[in-house]
């Protein structure tokens, strides 16, 4: 059981949200922009503590960049002077994993993420979707159990995004890690997730705990037809409408 | 390849032009017959069959200090200037860059150093250091220090925090942060001030042979002794030498910097 509880952070991000989060279990926190779904993530991760309140992970409170988190940024974090084998490799490098080991989890890395040939490619002749591929790569080659995605792949065009939506999905079936991901993107958040955090807009509170009752393995491009997927939808997207009305943009 | 051909030609053309043009109308005279009436008085600015009789001269060891060694002590120098400068001003960039509280305090006295004209040194240089070798190094290192120096500090300053966030979610100590994020980023602002440096170097260089004397050598020693005896030949010998020099280092850096660089768009094509 992971225990994820913060209570009142300054008018401005977000206020009384509380909710937990289970093993193994894929999250997703949706909302309008502002209110405060990255500032959640951020607390997590120990990048910025509650004004007042507490995170707990495994029932120990989280001050600083906790192990065994895995971040993905909305941003290209990817190092731009390194090539994409030493960006997947970086991890490895700083736990001391050298030698033919890293190049063996290197190589399953760039494998699973349908990278090879780019081994020695530098960051800048890759497309936005490589990138992020390496990037997320980088991320799970170390094995996080707890795994944060802010946007990851909010930049990227409709068909790139369901492609790493199907790729994310074949990884976390594999190892199941836990995954809180912050999306303003209803349909990616019920393709992926089986509960999604509805937030109220500024200062953000959650509005609604919603299980997504869809059957798994999902098929990211088949889903989007199916009656259940639409239904989902529509339940949410009643409630997050209010929202999204309400919002200044 | 056939516009590279084409621009490669145009340059020999005015070259030639430039050249020739020279040499012709300082040899046609204002009132014919008389002498010292030039359109343009080769008295001043010689003439390029004149200058390549010089160069010969100087090149051959009927001299006592050829031009090749001249040239030579000038490059030394300024390769010196330049591989100090850079270093040190790497160092202090990155010390100073990643301790905010330094670099509040020595701020005034970084800018109120920089700020004074590195000219005005040359005598108090050439009174610590002599007229030798070492005068026109520290010269070239005053200059180069700060380019690099400033560079250096804006790189380490303008390191992007969430790269840091990254490699701290990946695990990495402060230790590894500074050797995989900060120095990488610094690096790349750093290397971008080379090409410059080389050039400050060279100037620094030149400007402590003015005073350094002839135990000092270099061609800016040459351009001084044709002042004393107003030989415009020798004077061109040693400018056009310099503008060689100069390009050559310049360019030099220049592939350095490309490959070094190569993982930046700009610079991926000319890798």
């Amino acid at each position: 059981m992971k225990t994820f509880r913060e209570e009142g952070r300054e008018v401005p991000a977000v206020r009384d949200v509380s909710f937990e989060i289970r093993d193994k279990e894929f999250v997703a926190i949706v909302g309008p922009s502002g209110c405060g779904k990255s500032t959640i993530l951020n607390m997590i991760g120990g990048l910025v503590a509650p004004t007042s309140g507490r995170i707990e992970i495994d029932g120990r409170a989280v001050t600083g960049v906790p192990p065994n988190v895995g971040y993905v940024f909305q941003k290209d974090t990817v190092f731009p002077w390194r090539t994409v084998a030493r960006n997947i490799a970086l991890g490895l490098e700083y736990r001391g994993v050298t030698g033919t080991e890293q190049e063996r989890r290197v190589r399953e890395g760039i494998r699973l993420v349908g990278l090879e040939g780019f081994e020695e490619a530098y960051p800048a002749t890759l497309s936005g979707g490589m990138r992020q591929r390496v990037a997320l790569m980088r991320t799970l080659v170390v094995d996080p159990e707890i795994l944060l995605m802010d946007e990851p792949f909010g930049a990227l065009d409709t068909h790139t995004k369901l492609n790493l939506h199907a790729e994310l999905l074949a990884l976390w079936e594999a190892k199941h890690q836990t995954v809180v991901f912050v999306t303003h993107d209803l349909s990616e958040a019920i393709t992926l997730a089986d509960r999604i955090v509805v937030m109220t807009r500024r200062p953000g509170r959650v509005k609604m705990l919603y299980d997504v009752a869809l059957p798994r393995p999902r098929d990211v491009i088949k889903l989007r037809e199916s009656e259940e997927y639409a239904r989902e939808y529509g339940q949410i997207w009643h409630v997050l409408g209010e929202e999204f009305a309400g919002a200044r943009l | 390849m056939k516009e590279r051909g084409a621009i490669l030609v145009w340059r020999l053309l005015i070259l030639l032009t430039l050249l020739g043009s020279w040499q012709w109308l300082t040899g046609i005279k204002a009132i014919s017959r008389t002498p010292g009436f030039y359109w343009i008085d080769p008295f001043f600015v010689s003439r390029p069959s004149e200058i390549l009789k010089r160069f010969v001269y100087l090149a051959s060891d009927e001299v006592r200090l050829t031009i090749w060694q001249m040239a030579l002590s000038t490059i030394q120098s300024t390769l010196w200037g330049f591989v100090v400068g850079v270093s040190s001003g790497f160092a202090a960039g990155l010390l100073l860059g990643r301790n905010d509280r330094l670099a509040r305090i020595l701020e005034p006295y970084i800018i109120a150093f920089n700020s004074l004209p590195r000219i005005a040194l040359v005598p108090l240089i050439t009174m610590i250091f002599g007229f030798g070798l070492l005068a026109k190094i520290v010269l070239a290192w005053t200059i180069v220090f700060f380019i690099v120096f400033f560079n250096t500090f804006q790189g380490v300053r303008s390191v992007d925090a969430d790269l840091v966030h990254a490699a701290r979610f990946l695990g990495a100590s402060e230790q590894q942060i500074l050797r995989t994020v900060v120095v990488p980023s610094a690096l790349a602002w750093t290397f971008a001030s080379l090409t410059p440096s080389i050039s400050f170097a060279l100037i620094g260089v030149v400007v402590g042979e003015f005073l350094g004397g002839e135990s000092g050598g270099g061609l800016g020693y040459l351009i001084i002794q044709s002042l004393g005896t107003l030989n415009a030949a020798d004077m061109m010998v040693a400018l056009l030498s310099l503008g060689a020099i100069g390009v050559v280092l310049a360019l030099g850096i220049k592939q350095v910097e490309i490959r070094l660089l190569r993982w930046r768009p700009e610079y991926r094509n000319r890798a």
